[in-house]
């Protein structure tokens, strides 16, 4: 048994939107203490690591640990109805295996949705050692992306200690976006050693575009030719954090 | 252990160079029984080219287009090169192949290192065929992507293969069901069997493996759960059916109806459409007749649902799938649209099935339940007069053509063989003029063998296709006719080229149908070249406004519903 309250329906929705850049059919767990999801996308290039601890929730009981599966679009379809402030809330109906949603605000409504059947999948974190940690602004990023999607589908991540370098290359045309320590964007770099990696811009520009709204400041990590981790920083000790792995050349 | 993909991968490498059928099915065979029982079915559907069972519904809708483009995002190289490793190969696998071979790749690199197993790739595939609405496109990409990502060259041709469905390395399913047989050491006869009522044999092989013999021979018909049905191919002329025949068939009025399959036991009957979707509903007086009619506990039976006038004439066929579309009001349209139901085939008896009997018998079965329903109406013959005749009869009382049967076949569901042919009368040949023309595949590479086919519109002098065929011509016309075409040619994009109309061919052709393809809004069925007209210009050839008089006569002989209703 659960009953999930989160007192802004559009925290709830940007969280969902997010999760539904990588899957489709989300399996949250449900802790006396927590609500988590990890899961990779149907092709295993990306995952994404998300935990909102009991704090962030209005109200939050659960008896015992839980697994629900449930199809995140339609999730977003209902939560969509929901207007800023209002108040969300979500609860298992064990006899009928459905969830149950309640949205109050100027007035209630509820909806239920049917819950599936649960991934049993065990999803590891990625062991990487980063030799790259960059803290930016969220809109930093969204910008340096938005321009590098201009002219090709994939772009090159570099850095050293002064500078984090988007490149961007094309079949006809090429971007260069370089964001220099201390500038407003760029609020901390360290880099252990200058590394660089290729990544495909279809899911770094969708996760941060959605995550980009759930947070404003974010922090990469990564090494020559390794996945990168992307952690947004979260209000209320919640967690978002996405990897995705490179694109390799090979002779 | 799953099984790499790779060692799948080479085993088809191996088959495509191979022309001996036995050695070909014991390699096979070795291969399968090398399998987990989970990698069995994939395995076998995999290697006759199929990335899902036979038996799903689900399809993987990619394009070529949309495959070619990741191909080229992982490998980088640019269109040229691309297209001529597809005009070199003249197969999309071994393009793909020679380009992964030839190039830097830029892979997407999985979260998670591993190999890939052709448990992965099925599920890969499956995510694919799952994925739909908004972004499913993309999603579509990625997963592919990554498979390829991982793939070495000989992994990347078939994984290409399979998701484009073309195979050709001349494993076909029937030395596949000896392949089973051989590698579970089951009697061919009954993997036959159990094909034939799965109607996939990536299943039967799994149950080969796991339950053996005694497993195959409890495979069977179950009422209710319809069954793929036996579907004919097209004859030119009724000679053609005795000849194929071995001179002796019987021939049936094929009608301008919906086909449909029954299913009964006991009070309960349930009608399948050709697409094996439940239309009980639409059809509620049939059930009716049926439940009158057949005597017998159970019985699958097969017949053609067909719209009459309300003197019993057939009217066309676009009246009737009114009903089918309409599930509400069926009651009012029952009485405005009456349909009548003429049986041709019986598949399960009481227990029994019967698609292994010889169709003579089947019928004489058929007759015997079938009560009041009448059958379609049936010669046997070994005289191309009297089935001309019989042709004829079918045609002028507004049926489409004939059905010839093979007197000592069985039912075989799910395939479109030679046991069963459709003849429809020959309509008058026309005289058409090649446009553009593409080159062919396999064998054929290197010619321009596949044309298209116009007609010349009298009032705007423009050339509009009505067709295209790859059928009548030698393997020396073809050779003329490729070197003529690239001495017109204006234009040349991918494996087409377009030409300056000046070639006149004489076409015939089963049929005009209308067709959203063409701009002329028809496109000519079963299309094949009788001649070269070099005694005539382009501007003699048939107009658009004569193939349009031939596609409404077609019409008058059905009823009185003209075309202009219907478009």
């Amino acid at each position: 048994m659960f009953k999930l309250k989160v007192a802004d329906a559009k925290l709830l929705r940007d969280m969902a939107t997010a999760i539904s850049i990588l899957v489709d059919e989300a399996t949250f767990q449900i802790t006396p203490e927590a609500l988590k999801l990890r899961a990779m996308d149907p092709s295993r290039v990306a995952m994404v690591d998300f935990e909102w601890p009991k704090t962030v929730f209005e109200e939050y009981i659960c008896t015992e640990p839980t697994k629900m599966c449930i199809n995140i679009g339609e999730l977003l379809k209902l939560l969509k109805r929901a207007g800023k402030d209002e108040v969300v809330e979500l609860a298992l109906d064990e006899k009928t295996g459905r969830l149950q949603l309640k949205i109050t605000g100027k007035y209630a409504r509820n909806f239920t949705m049917p819950t599936l059947e649960a991934s049993e999948e065990e999803v590891p974190t990625p062991k990487i050692t980063f030799n790259v940690r960059a803290k930016a602004t969220t809109a930093g990023l969204r910008q340096a992306i938005e321009d590098a999607e201009l002219v090709s589908d994939h772009v090159r991540i570099e850095a050293d200690n002064e500078k984090l370098v988007f490149q961007a290359t094309g079949d006809l045309m090429g971007a260069t976006i370089e964001i220099k320590k201390g500038s407003d964007a760029l609020l901390d770099l360290e880099a252990k050693e200058p590394s660089k990696a290729t990544f495909s811009l279809s899911y770094l520009s969708e996760i941060i575009k959605a995550a980009s709204a759930t947070s404003d400041i974010a922090t990469l990590e990564f090494s020559t030719d390794m996945p990168i981790k992307l952690d947004f920083q979260q209000a209320k000790e919640g967690k978002l954090v996405f990897y995705l792995a490179p694109r390799i050349e090979t002779a | 252990m799953p099984t790499p993909f790779k060692a799948l991968a080479e085993l088809c490498e191996k088959l495509e160079n191979m022309t001996k059928r036995i050695p070909m099915v014991s390699l096979v065979a070795d291969f399968l029984k090398s399998l987990e029982t989970d990698d069995v079915e994939p395995a076998v559907s995999m290697i006759l080219g199929r990335a899902l069972p036979k038996q799903n519904q689900q399809t993987l809708e990619v394009s070529w287009a949309t495959l070619s483009e990741i191909i080229r995002r992982i490998t980088g190289v640019d269109w040229e090169l691309f297209i001529k490793a597809f005009s070199q190969t003249g197969d999309v696998g071994s393009a793909a192949k020679m380009i992964f071979e030839n190039s830097k790749l830029k892979r997407q690199a999985p979260l998670f290192e591993r190999v890939l197993t052709i448990n992965e790739i099925r599920q890969g595939f499956e995510a694919i065929a799952q994925t739909a609405g908004y972004g499913s496109r993309e999603k579509k990409e990625r997963i592919i992507e990554t498979l390829l990502s991982l793939a070495s060259p000989i992994e990347a041709k078939y994984l290409v293969k399979i998701i484009i469905g073309e195979m050709r390395t001349g494993f076909h399913e029937g030395l596949m069901e000896q392949a089973v047989s051989k590698a579970f050491q089951v009697p061919l006869k009954d993997v036959q069997r159990a094909s034939m009522v799965l109607g996939d044999i990536g299943t039967v092989a799994a149950i080969a493996k796991t339950e053996g013999r005694e497993g195959l021979s409890k495979v069977g018909f179950k009422i209710f759960r319809p069954v793929k049905l036996m579907l004919a191919q097209m004859a030119n002329d009724v000679a053609e059916a005795l000849k194929e025949h071995g001179g002796r068939a019987a021939f049936e009025h094929k009608l301008d109806g919906a086909r449909v399959q029954i299913h009964k036991q006991g009070e309960n009957v349930k009608i399948f459409s050709r697409r094996l979707t439940d239309v009980t509903e639409s059809l509620p007086e049939i059930a009716e007749t049926v439940r009158k009619n057949v005597k017998a506990e159970e019985a699958i039976l097969e017949g053609e649902v067909i719209a009459v006038d309300n003197e019993g004439n057939p009217i066309p066929f676009q009246h009737l799938m009114r009903r089918f579309k309409r599930v509400h009001a069926i009651e009012a349209i029952a009485e405005t649209i009456p349909v009548n139901l003429y049986l041709f085939d019986i598949l399960y008896l009481n227990g029994e099935s019967l698609i292994m009997l010889p169709y003579l018998q089947r019928r004489q079965m058929l007759a015997e339940n079938s009560g009041e329903i009448p059958l379609t109406k049936q010669i046997i013959t070994n005289s191309v007069e009297e089935a001309e005749h019989f042709l004829k009869e079918a045609t002028d009382s507004g049926h489409e053509g004939l059905i010839a049967k093979k007197l000592d076949s069985e039912y075989v569901p799910g395939i479109r063989g030679k046991r069963w042919l459709k003849i429809k009368p020959i309509l008058e040949p026309l005289d058409l003029v090649i446009v553009a023309a593409e080159y062919g595949y396999g064998r054929r590479r290197e010619w321009l063998s596949d044309y298209y086919l116009a007609a010349r519109d009298a009032e705007t002098g423009e050339f509009l296709i009505v067709g295209k065929t790859f059928k009548g011509l030698t393997d020396a016309e073809i050779t003329e006719m490729t070197k003529h075409l690239k001495e017109l040619a204006v234009k040349e994009e991918h494996r087409r080229i377009f030409v300056i109309p000046k070639i006149v061919v004489e076409v015939a052709y089963n049929e005009i149908q209308k067709s959203p393809k063409y701009k002329c809004g028809m496109a000519l069925r079963f299309a094949r070249i009788t001649r070269i007209r070099e005694d005539k210009t382009p501007e003699e050839a048939d107009t658009i406004q004569r193939v349009r008089e031939i596609y409404e006569k077609q019409f008058l002989k059905k009823g009185n519903i003209s075309l202009r209703n219907s478009k």
